[in-house]
């Protein structure tokens, strides 16, 4: 027995004025004086006396109004368990289905034992199914029907995914503020310690769930796996194409395992690996000789263990021919072309190669077939050059133009069209250089803005911006990188020079990785990646795509995208692990190679200690620990409100109040 | 003039006398002219000549036109005693307006001497009790005496209670001469000791009309709740519900009454009730009436 709203009680200090009213103030009637008592004999107090019984009780009507009315209000229960609850109770029924539930017969064990709790219980409760893979998936409603939770059951799939048990109690928490009544959760899970969040607290329940835990395995299984492999999305030269696998052990003893490289089902290279006691080793495949176009490749070990799921990983690699690209410089300089030529092989892995002209030679030449065009400090281009160079841009060529210090005697910067209004020395001022100030880090070319910091600019142009958009200043304010929209095509303009004598940028690291990422800027063409994780998510489209459609074959061959879906959906999970081969609303096809998080491959089970600790935390009672004892729990205690009935009486006793108040008040009425 | 009568407007008036004139003058008045009273010498009839009668009686005039002797009769010498028997017990304290029960008797008792002593010559006298008789006034026509019966009066202040029975023999043995009695008092007394204690009185050939002076609450009380009461002169105190006042003691304030005109009536005396919020004319008409009868 208690209160739900224990402070409501406090309202019963109002039973203390229908007392007043009838006990203590009665008394402070004054006595009234008449001429004699001749005519008002004993049987007067007597009938005073039935009123005072009359007055009692209309004192104990009005009390008990008071009285209930409180209780009303403070909700008065009685704790119930029993039969009669049972039927309110839903039994939650969830399988983990995650990848390391491929190990041996795990899945079929959490089957197997999940039925033998449904047949347990019998029909006439509800109960549902549910996965746990990467989220918390419903297989069916809370249903009587034990044919259908059986058939549920049955067709639960081991999926590629990682089990979080955060994200199970996460899911059951919101489960829990829909359904009030008590959820009896089982779990049939290998309980991986891997699937454990970062805090504890993510694991709390509400008070409304009862937590059994169902281990299907005890003890940790040792597994080799293919962990993690580094390869190049894109090669355009094979002998320059490194693969790179990394070799893991969990729980295992020192071993030596073969690794072969499979490129389109054949294996290409095969190295032994000596993998530590419980420890991890990478092996290097130093050519991918792969054909054009896409292909399907993994590094595959023979790992002999019971989960055999993880001992490959897939990735997919892209052979093309590298890109020409034009630099035009200066004859005099020779600097500028060594700095980003080897800038430019070393960060884009052969995907570009640099066609080196002084500007006083470039004639009639076909700009179209070069991915885009660097002007190095040029002073002037011929005229005919510069009006082939503004229509390659129009129709949607780029251009890279360096100002340095040969500029400054041509107030006319080729194509980009601004002017230069005044030359910045920062050589000749007290600090003999400066810095970059503001820049803009959404700029493709700016995506490592953090590693300028130690540039050093000695020499700079002042170009007056116009309609360009400034991605980098100087600190003085200095227009650095302007970006400018001509045509279908783009110019980028750098105000001091690629050498390094107007600027110490081409000795600094941060120099090859934005020459990395302005030549993928200006040419079109964005580094790819060949693999990715399980339930990961893809971009299909950008917002300029909205209306084109795009296409996901998964690795069964099938097209898990419906048509509306096709044209419309932003981005895709790519849930299973295998290769999907995508065309992208771009017009770009892809393969991607798609793999269980490794994670998954750690077979190491969460400590008893911390099992117990989640089951306390989630309730007290239910200290069932093995399947066994989990399906002879006792029913919940439930608390049984009584406020309904402290209103019937306060409803009755209201009633019979106000008839024998009106009774009263009526033997007062005079006659006319 | 007749709002001169009320009791309320009386109250307003210091000093009995005037409170007297103003209420006789008020209501004679307020009536015809009547041949049935006026000063003694006044002429009531003629008779025949007897032998032996007195000649000084004789209409001459009538004699000379008639040859016939005459005798003129005159109302004769018809002063009368009249004696107020005033309760001054606790009870006549009571009141439930602006006018107790003693006063509204004061005011009544003044009025009656100013018209027996004032204008009709009539002696008159005071005996005001309670238990025992605490003054008395005898009855007399001499000078002043009628501002000697309204100092009576104004020191009758009600104290003690009502006993008929023990001042009775001090009644008999005052009122020697036989004239007319009036008693007002609430009369809180069973009808049969009343009359018991006051019919010797009349046996002893008075005129006895009993003035029976009530409160408006004590004929119709009105309690909205319960109370407590307290008696006046007993000053015991019973709690009384608002449905017995309003039925049991109605029905026995109305039989009480009723018993008490019907057994002063068989005892040959008269009853008037005088409520205290009606006018006070009904008392004078009542006095009149009796001096009417005994002419």
């Amino acid at each position: 027995m208690g209160f739900l709203a224990p402070w409501f009680l406090a309202g019963a200090l109002a039973l203390g004025v229908p007392v007043y009213l009838h006990l203590l103030r009665r008394h402070t009637t004054n006595p009234r004086p008449v001429s004699s008592l001749m005519f008002f004999e004993k049987r007067t107090q007597s009938s005073t006396r039935q009123r005072r019984l009359r007055f009692l009780l209309l004192l104990a009507l009005r009390l008990a109004v008071l009285f209930f009315l409180v209780m009303a209000f403070a909700n008065p229960f009685v704790n119930r368990r029993g039969k009669a609850s049972a039927g309110d109770n839903l039994l939650l029924i969830v399988v983990d289905n995650s990848f390391s539930m491929r190990e041996g017969t795990r899945l079929a064990d959490a089957k197997r034992e999940a039925t033998s709790l449904l047949a347990s219980r019998g029909g006439g409760s509800r109960a549902q199914v549910m996965t746990l893979g990467s989220q918390l998936t419903a297989l069916t409603q809370p249903v009587q029907d034990p044919g259908v939770l059986r058939a549920a059951i049955a067709g639960i799939q081991p999926s590629d995914s990682r089990a979080n048990f955060g994200e199970l109690a996460r899911g059951i928490r919101s489960l829990a503020d829909s359904v009030h009544s008590p959820i009896e959760m089982h779990l049939f899970s290998d309980m991986q310690k891997s699937g454990m969040p970062a805090s504890f607290s993510e694991l709390s329940l509400p008070g409304n769930i009862s937590l059994l835990l169902h281990p299907i395995v005890r003890d940790s299984v040792p597994n080799w796996t293919v962990e993690s492999v580094n390869a190049p999305g894109q090669v355009w030269d094979p002998k320059k194409a490194r693969v790179q696998a990394v070799i893991a052990g969990f729980h295992t003893p020192a071993a030596t395992r073969s690794v072969t490289l499979v490129v389109n089902g054949k294996g290409v290279a095969t190295q032994n690996a000596n993998v530590p006691a419980n420890g991890r080793v990478t092996v290097e495949f130093q050519t991918l000789d792969v054909p054009y176009g896409f292909s399907k490749c993994e590094v595959r070990i023979d790992s002999a263990d019971t989960l055999p799921a993880d001992d490959v990983t897939l990735f997919s690699v892209e052979r093309a021919d590298p890109e020409d690209v034009l630099f035009v410089h200066e004859r005099g300089d020779t600097r500028s072309q060594v700095y980003f030529g080897a800038a430019l092989v070393a960060a884009a892995e052969s995907a570009f190669t640099v066609e080196n002209v002084p500007a006083d030679q470039m004639g009639n030449a076909n700009l179209q077939k070069y991915a885009f065009v660097v002007l190095s400090d040029v002073t002037s281009v011929p005229s005919a050059f510069e009006n082939d160079l503004l229509r390659y841009v129009q129709g949607g060529g780029s251009v890279l133009i360096a100002a340095g210090t040969s500029s400054s005697g041509h107030p006319h910067i080729p194509v980009f069209g601004g002017n230069i209004s005044d030359t910045n020395d920062y050589s000749r001022g007290p600090e003999r250089f400066t810095t970059v100030g503001d820049a803009d880090p959404s700029h493709p070319s700016m995506q490592n803005i953090a590693k300028w910091s130690g540039v050093k600019f000695y020499y700079a142009e002042v170009v007056d911006p116009g309609d360009a958009r400034v991605v980098a200043r100087l600190t003085d304010g200095t227009p650095l990188l302007l970006d400018k929209k001509i045509g279908e095509g783009r110019v980028l303009l750098l105000a001091s020079g690629l050498d390094n004598i107007t600027n110490d940028f081409p000795l600094h690291p941060s120099f090859v990785p934005f020459i990395d990422q302005t030549a993928r800027y200006l040419s079109g063409t964005e580094r790819r990646s060949g693999s990715a994780v399980a339930n990961s998510y893809l971009e299909l489209r950008t917002a300029k795509e909205q209306a084109v459609s795009v296409e996901v074959i998964d690795p069964q061959g099938r097209r898990p995208l419906s048509i509306q879906e096709a044209s419309s959906a932003q981005s895709f999970e790519l849930t299973q692990a295998g290769f999907y081969e995508l065309r992208l609303a771009n017009g770009r096809r892809n393969v991607i190679g798609v793999n269980a998080d490794r994670r998954e491959s750690d077979l190491d089970v969460i400590p008893d200690e911390t099992l117990a600790l989640w089951k306390g935390n989630a309730t007290p009672q239910t200290a069932a620990s093995s399947p066994a004892t989990a399906s002879t729990t006792e029913e919940p205690v439930k608390p049984y409100g009584l406020w309904w009935y402290a209103m019937l009486v306060l409803l009755v006793a209201a009633i019979v109040e106000s008839l024998f108040a009106s009774g009263y008040l009526g033997t007062q009425r005079e006659e006319p | 003039m007749q709002r001169f009568l009320d009791p309320r407007v009386l109250a307003g008036i210091s000093g009995l006398d005037l409170v007297a004139k103003t209420v006789v003058d008020g209501f004679v008045a307020g009536l015809h002219r009547s041949p049935d009273f006026g000063f003694s010498q006044e002429f009531a009839e003629y008779r025949a000549y007897t032998p032996g009668d007195d000649l000084r009686h004789v209409d001459w005039n009538v004699y000379a036109r008639t040859e016939r002797a005459y005798l003129k009769r005159y109302r004769g010498e018809t002063n009368s005693v009249l004696t107020l028997l005033l309760d001054a017990s606790n009870s006549m304290n009571y009141t439930s307006h602006s006018v107790k029960k003693m006063d509204y008797a004061r005011y009544t008792a003044a009025s009656l001497f100013y018209l027996a002593i004032q204008d009709q010559r009539d002696a008159a006298g005071l005996i005001v009790f309670d238990d025992e008789v605490r003054n008395f006034i005898r009855p007399s026509t001499r000078q002043g005496q009628f501002h000697r019966l309204l100092s009576g009066l104004e020191l009758a202040e009600p104290r003690a209670r009502t006993d008929f029975a023990k001042p009775l023999r001090h009644f008999q043995e005052f009122l020697r001469r036989r004239g007319l009695v009036l008693i007002l008092s609430d009369f809180y007394e069973s009808p049969e000791t009343i009359v018991r204690t006051v019919e010797p009185l009349r046996f002893h050939g008075n005129e006895v009309i009993l003035f029976h002076i009530l409160d408006p609450q004590e004929i119709r009380p009105n309690l909205g709740q319960s109370a407590i009461l307290v008696d006046l002169e007993t000053d015991e105190r019973l709690e009384v519900t608002p449905e017995y006042a309003h039925d049991e003691y109605r029905k026995k304030m109305d039989a009480h009454i009723e018993a008490l005109r019907d057994k002063t009536r068989a005892a040959g005396m008269d009853y008037y009730q005088l409520v205290t919020d009606r006018p006070l004319d009904g008392a004078l008409r009542e006095y009149l009436t009796i001096r009417q009868g005994k002419n």
